[in-house]
């Protein structure tokens, strides 16, 4: 078995993970629809700095947010916290470095409605919440459900952004991916392995998740027709 | 009910045409038959009456788009439920259901229903709403061909008994037929509006003839008792507004070019000679082309043809009564 301090980075990753995904969740559904269904002036520039974090080296990322958030940065000029190299500070990370995972999947999910239903809907003089409760969310929620269960596996294996942004600090920021590099540097590979078929097994089960959900909502969609 | 819409986009259209009970607006694919439909039911842009003005859920009508829409993942009687409120909905959606006669399909699915099963429950959800006018885009579209007479006969039946005006797009002549009311558009207009005998047996225009199948049209010139095509005179009646010397159009269906019996003597007037060049079976009538002054299309009920056993190559007399012979302006 892995030492405690493992358990206690993996539950912090857990932590991060599940309010990051909470987040993504809230943020992601709002903006996935709007970026499916709207057209507003500036669209493309938007839907770019979305995907930023796709392409930009964690790294990169995780620097930008270390000035935003550390000490004298506009973070805290604006509310008084500083979040680098805290709990928060890795959420925020998580969140942003997740988002363009979150808003692909969640907008796949809403251009796969039917439209047809949507309109038909509306004639029906049936109001706005009604048609998101009984036909949106129905519809779309295993394709939801699997951009979240990603993102939330995206974040588990997060290193670089939340490195920069909280460093490596045990039983605070430590979180599990790192925990794991700093036992490769201290040349400790028996506890490192363990740690690490951990998380493979972790890993391996999202997946298998996220694989029989998008089976489902095939499934779903092919009764569309 | 009055209908007057001017719609710019998708298509640009501007139309004014009565709906008297079973309506069926005939025209071709691209005309903007659709987009009429859509823009009463307020899904596309347009001005006009009625409901000018008003966003889709207010409108008072039941919208049944091609495809019908209905919801994949509710059963039956939870999509005719879905614009119900309140404890009685379950009640009255399986008394919708029983008035389209699917009570016992209640509890299926869209995807375990066949074509004019969905289409009812579609009928039962629109009517759920409490329409004023029903909309139905295409709906011989979704149904069996073998079976689709007798299903659209029975959806054309429960709505007439529910006593809604409805309108009904398609460029499927077969629902003209069972129309109360019958309006032909073309391109972004109406061409022609009348009871359907009056607009299948008398066309305005060739377009319309055309649309309606027309099988024989010709451009002729009319003469003052009767007309000259392609050289052969042809006795008729001019209606009121050809004048002698005019271009016109003549028009004639295939099924009301009738064949002269060889034992029989020839009618007076309107005789053509020549040859039948070829002859199909066409369900259980024959088609045929008859080629002589004119080029013709034949149509032969069954009793006809085996009493004259006629064969492609052979001489055949055909006669074109005055009475079926239609004239519109050129």
């Amino acid at each position: 078995m892995p030492e405690p301090q493992f358990w206690t980075a993996l539950r912090l990753s857990l932590e991060v993970a599940s309010l990051a995904s909470s987040f993504l969740l809230l943020l992601g559904i709002p903006l996935a629809w709007s970026l499916a269904f709207h057209r507003f002036p500036g669209k493309p520039l938007v839907e770019a700095v979305l995907l930023l974090p796709l392409v930009l080296p964690p790294t990169v990322l995780g620097f930008y947010l270390l000035l935003f958030l550390g000490p004298e940065g506009p973070w805290q000029r604006i509310t008084g916290l500083t979040w680098a190299f805290r709990f928060e500070g890795l959420v925020l990370a998580s969140v942003l470095f997740s988002l363009p995972f979150t808003l692909t999947a969640y907008r796949e999910a809403f251009l796969a409605l039917d439209p047809n239903l949507l309109e038909v809907a509306r004639t029906l003089g049936v109001p706005r919440w009604r048609v998101w409760r009984h036909v949106i969310l129905p519809l779309v929620w295993p394709g939801l459900l699997s951009g979240t269960l990603l993102a939330f596996a995206h974040t588990l294996g997060e290193f670089g952004v939340v490195l920069m942004v909280g460093g490596s600090i045990p039983g605070k920021t430590q979180m599990v991916s790192i925990y794991l590099y700093d036992l490769v540097q201290a040349l400790r590979f028996a506890e490192a392995a363990r740690a690490a078929f951990v998380l493979l097994l972790v890993s391996l089960a999202i997946l298998v998740a996220v694989r029989l959900l998008e089976r489902r909502w095939r499934a779903w969609r092919s009764t569309t027709g | 009910m009055e209908v007057h819409y001017r719609v710019r986009w998708p298509v640009r259209l501007e139309v004014g045409f009565q709906v008297r009970g079973f309506t069926v607006l005939l025209g071709k694919s691209g005309v903007g038959k659709t987009t009429l439909l859509r823009a009463l039911a307020g899904l596309v842009p347009g001005e006009g009456r009625p409901y000018g003005g008003l966003p889709p859920e207010r409108r008072p009508v039941g919208y049944l788009p091609q495809d019908l829409a209905l919801f994949p993942h509710m059963t039956a009687w939870e999509n005719v439920a879905f614009p119900l409120k309140g404890p009685g909905r379950r009640a009255k959606a399986l008394a919708l259901l029983a008035r389209v006669g699917l009570e016992a399909h209640a509890h299926k699915r869209p995807s375990q229903l066949s074509g004019g099963q969905r289409q009812r429950v579609a009928l039962a959800r629109a009517l759920a709403r409490e329409p004023e006018l029903l909309l139905l885009d295409e709906p011989t579209s979704a149904l069996d061909p073998l079976t689709k007479g007798q299903v659209l006969g029975e959806l054309v039946g429960l709505i007439r008994r529910e006593g809604l005006p409805a309108l009904a797009v398609s460029h499927d002549p077969l629902l003209a037929g069972m129309a109360d009311w019958l309006v032909v558009m073309g391109q972004g207009v109406i061409l022609q509006e009348g009871l359907p005998a009056e607009v299948l047996s008398s066309p305005a225009r060739v377009e319309v003839a055309r649309l309606l199948g027309y099988e024989n049209l010709f451009p002729a010139q009319a003469l003052a008792e009767g007309v000259e095509v392609a050289g052969v005179r042809l006795r008729l009646a001019l209606p009121p507004w050809a004048r002698p010397g005019e271009r016109v159009w003549l028009g004639v269906r295939a099924a009301e070019v009738i064949v002269v019996r060889p034992e029989r003597p020839p009618p007076p007037e309107n005789v053509l000679e020549g040859v039948l060049e070829s002859l199909h079976p066409e369900g259980l009538a024959y088609r045929g082309v008859f080629r002589g002054p004119l080029e013709l299309q034949i149509l032969l009920p069954r009793h006809i043809q085996e009493r004259l056993h006629l064969r492609a190559g052979q001489g055949l007399r055909v006669v074109l009564k005055p009475r079926y012979l239609h004239l519109m302006p050129g």
